[in-house]
């Protein structure tokens, strides 16, 4: 049998700080302020009302929020920007971090598909020679996007084994990979030479990561300038989304014969792989390991949750309907939690493997974080064209049992309408920067079906006018800590395309690399201006956020609107976040 | 096999059966027929099936992964129809040691093979060794050598399939998914070969 799941670690044994007392005194107070709205009186782990002053200090938290108490209601210290030590860690950047790599300087097989091109990885420190000759002969078969194809050679990922075996490779076949294999067995004397402590090389403009995992080991080559954290991050995904395909008892063909071919093991899930390493630079949730949810009106949520509970009841582990990347509602049953990047890796395994389109399918999956060791089995059926139902249990016998499960499910959800409002909710959109409310009176806007109607701005804007939101806000993602979740801004003008996109979340990987860099201790606050953006992060016990504004916006308005942001967030978190009832409440 | 043979089946224990209730069988009138396909990955196991059950062909690739679910209910002239509930697997060699999950209880099993691929026709006899090993002992067979509309670049003849499936006891047909040809004759000829219910009506 699978291994019993109740008696594996939960996987969500995340260091969630356990409030102090005198922290839930202030939580509970700071509830008596929260605006009355049209809220059901549910558990609110988010609202924790601190705010951001301008010269926030670490540590003093908590005075700010009790100026807040004692009537404070503009959230902020205005005017009183301080420079000094202890306040915002103030980063002024010159030189961008994007286009510090251009095509023909990327060393790997040039633009025109010349293998011959010199440069590129040129020598390592210790005289380890990595030639250019890496990938050779490229297939383009897997190309995202024509038009940027140039930019796919700025970073390469690699799976292989420690015999030197490529089992992976995101560009050209890697059985054809002439010299591939060389260059491989050079990685790995060189990563067994150096121990563990080799983990990243830097060649010139590239970098190069190595994540070994018992006898597999993932290699990133990059020259997108990406920290070392979020790269080796990106190679924990890969390697989760291969456990994902076959469990971690792959290791056991190794321990049989060293030699082990793995690279059929694979085989057909290149799109997996694709769209995973595509999303380390759309998807927000790569780096954030949270979620995120489809705004719905609390009830119409609840009655998801609701239906999902009761199959979860009859013996699925698992329910979780999403549409596309986003949850619409997903319940675990008893104590099984679902940690947030096997949610990431399960639904791009499902949405990318177009298979799972044309009929219900039942498959073995496993979810690494959950158990690396064992499969689970995932009965997937698309509802309708972005709406899917996943169930997963670990009997290899329950198809049936799920389909009809499927069906209870699915006529509970046309009946109370949720599929309609899901693609509502799709049609509409987000949280819009320039919706978000000017002055308290408007704050508890919602963001309901009903009041969408009313109140969208955005929806009657002529699209050129709009400029982002208020003091040059143009972005934001919130993460809530207890939650597991995030929610971030639809884009809007002036991030309007993919590459700008792609730019700021490679910003926001950099400033959450730094936040959370062990070296230097969580900060809690970060203010970072360069030629792109202004940039800003608070992160607190209860969330983190991340806000892109434009370069020349002011400091304190910046900051000011950072606190309209979390007041916003906090307003709407019965719609936009699932609350209660997930399988990741204590 | 390698080592996949030991991947989802370890884990697993045990494989059940994905039996609804009872293999066959509903009244002497109306079959209801479980019908697993079996066959190297891009055969076109499910491109026949989905030929089958809607009609359709898209040429794109969707590699199954698992297994697809699927039913289908045709009329026979005797006016007795038969509801076909429909395995199609995957063929990636991975998901080799799941097959009897699909198999077992299976009263038809179709395994296909592309005519211009060998490997894919060696692959199919394997699948008929290990049906005729574990599979149920009345299990109706169909060998289907699919792609015939590539038949420029046949590389298995139809005489070698021939005599293949008769030494084996099976029914032998050549399809196109892309062109419809056979695909309804595949499935009308298998619900003739059915065991019927004993009862007279
Ligand atoms: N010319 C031609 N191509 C076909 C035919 N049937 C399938 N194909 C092509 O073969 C490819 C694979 O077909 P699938 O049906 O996905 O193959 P499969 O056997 O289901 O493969 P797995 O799901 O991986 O086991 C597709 O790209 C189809 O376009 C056919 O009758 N003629
Ligand atoms: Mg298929």
């Amino acid at each position: 049998m699978a291994s019993d799941p109740t008696s594996l670690p939960s996987p969500s044994d995340l260091s969630i700080p356990n409030p102090s007392p005198t922290e839930e005194e202030r939580l509970a107070t700071l509830n008596l302020e929260e605006p009355t709205g049209n809220h059901a009186p549910i558990p609110r782990p988010l609202s924790n009302g601190s705010s951001l002053s301008a010269d926030f200090d670490t540590g003093n938290e908590i005075e700010v929020a009790e100026e807040e108490l004692l009537g404070d209601s503009t959230d902020l210290a205005e005017g009183s920007s301080s420079h000094g030590g202890g306040g915002w860690r103030e980063i002024s950047e010159q030189d961008g971090e994007v286009a510090s790599c251009s095509p023909s300087s990327s060393g790997y097989a040039g633009e025109r598909g010349s293998s011959g091109a010199s440069s590129g990885i040129e020598e390592v420190d210790d005289g380890v020679a990595l030639q250019d000759d890496w990938v050779p002969g490229k297939r383009h078969l897997d190309e995202d996007d024509a038009s940027v194809s140039w930019r796919k050679r700025k970073k390469h990922f690699f799976i292989l084994s420690h015999s030197g075996k490529p089992i992976y490779s995101r560009y050209g076949d890697e059985h054809k990979l002439a010299g591939f294999s060389a260059t491989l067995q050079a990685i790995i004397s060189f990563v067994e030479n150096g121990g563990d402590r080799v983990k990243f090389v830097r060649a010139g403009k590239h970098q190069v990561v190595f994540l070994v995992k018992g006898p597999i080991y993932l290699v990133c080559i990059s020259c997108t300038e990406e920290p070392y954290e979020a790269l080796k991050g990106q190679l924990e995904l890969i390697y989760g989304q291969m456990l994902l395909i076959l469990t971690k008892s792959v290791n056991r063909c190794f321990e049989k014969n060293p030699k082990f071919d793995m690279s059929p093991l694979l085989g057909g899930t290149d799109v997996v792989f694709s769209s995973l390493i595509r999303a380390f630079s759309w998807n927000p949730a790569t780096f954030l390991h949270a979620y995120t949810c489809l705004p719905l009106a609390y009830s119409t949520r609840q009655a998801a949750g609701a239906i999902l509970q009761d199959v979860a009841d009859s013996g699925v582990l698992f329910a979780i309907l999403m549409c596309k990347h986003k949850v619409v509602s997903l319940v675990g049953a008893q104590k099984a939690s679902l940690h947030p990047d096997d949610m990431l890796l399960l639904a791009n395994f499902i949405l990318s493997s177009e298979s799972f389109r044309t009929s219900e399918s039942f498959s073995p999956i496993c979810l690494p974080k959950y158990n690396p060791m064992a499969f689970l089995y995932a009965y997937v059926h698309y509802l309708d064209e972005d709406t899917h139902l996943t169930l997963l249990t670990t009997s290899s016998d329950a198809f049936y049992h799920l389909k009809e499960c499927r069906l209870r499910i699915e006529a509970v959800l046309v009946k109370s309408n949720v599929l309609a409002e899901v693609q509502r909710s799709m049609l509409d959109g987000g949280l819009h920067v320039e919706d978000l409310p000017v002055d308290s009176s408007r704050r508890s806007r919602s963001i309901s079906p009903q009041m969408t109607q009313e109140n969208n701005i955005s929806g009657s804007r002529p699209p050129h006018m709009a400029l982002g939101g208020p003091a040059g806000l143009w972005h934001f993602i919130y993460r809530s800590i207890y939650l597991d979740q995030y929610v971030s801004s639809e884009f809007s003008s002036p991030i309007n395309n993919s590459a700008q996109q792609k730019r700021l979340y490679r910003a926001y990987q950099k400033l959450f690399a730094s936040m959370h860099d062990q070296g230097t201790g969580p900060h809690k606050t970060q203010y970072r201006r360069d030629r792109d953006y202004v940039l800003l992060c608070w992160i607190t016990q209860d969330f983190e956020l991340y806000a892109a504004f434009d370069p020349l916006a002011d400091k304190v308005s910046a900051i000011k609107t950072c606190n309209r942001v979390c007041q916003w967030v906090r307003d709407l978190e019965n719609e936009i976040f699932l609350l209660g009832a997930s399988p990741f409440s204590w | 096999m390698g080592c996949s043979a030991s991947l989802p089946a370890r884990n697993s224990g045990q494989l059940g059966a994905l039996n609804s209730e009872g293999s066959a069988v509903s009244d002497s009138k109306n079959l209801r027929v479980k019908l697993v396909l079996l066959g190297d990955s891009g055969v076109g196991k499910s491109c026949i099936v989905l030929r089958f059950v809607r009609g359709q062909f898209d040429p794109t690739s969707k590699v199954t992964v698992g297994a697809s679910f699927l039913s289908q209910t045709i009329a026979l002239q005797d006016s007795t129809t038969v509801k076909f509930e429909i395995w199609d697997t995957a063929g990636q060699e991975r998901y080799a040691a799941l097959a009897p999950l699909y198999y077992r209880g299976a009263a038809v099993a179709v395994v296909v093979y592309d005519i211009t691929s060998p490997e894919s026709f060696s692959k199919a006899q394997y699948w008929v060794k290990e049906l005729q090993k574990h599979g149920s002992p009345d299990i109706v067979l169909a060998l289907v050598g699919n792609k015939a509309d590539l038949h420029e670049n046949r590389s298995v003849s139809s005489q070698d399939a021939i005599d293949y499936a008769e030494k084996n006891g099976m029914f032998f047909i050549e399809t196109s998914a892309k062109t419809a040809d056979n695909i309804n004759q595949l499935f009308e000829e298998i619900a003739k070969r059915l065991p019927r219910p004993t009862s007279a009506s």
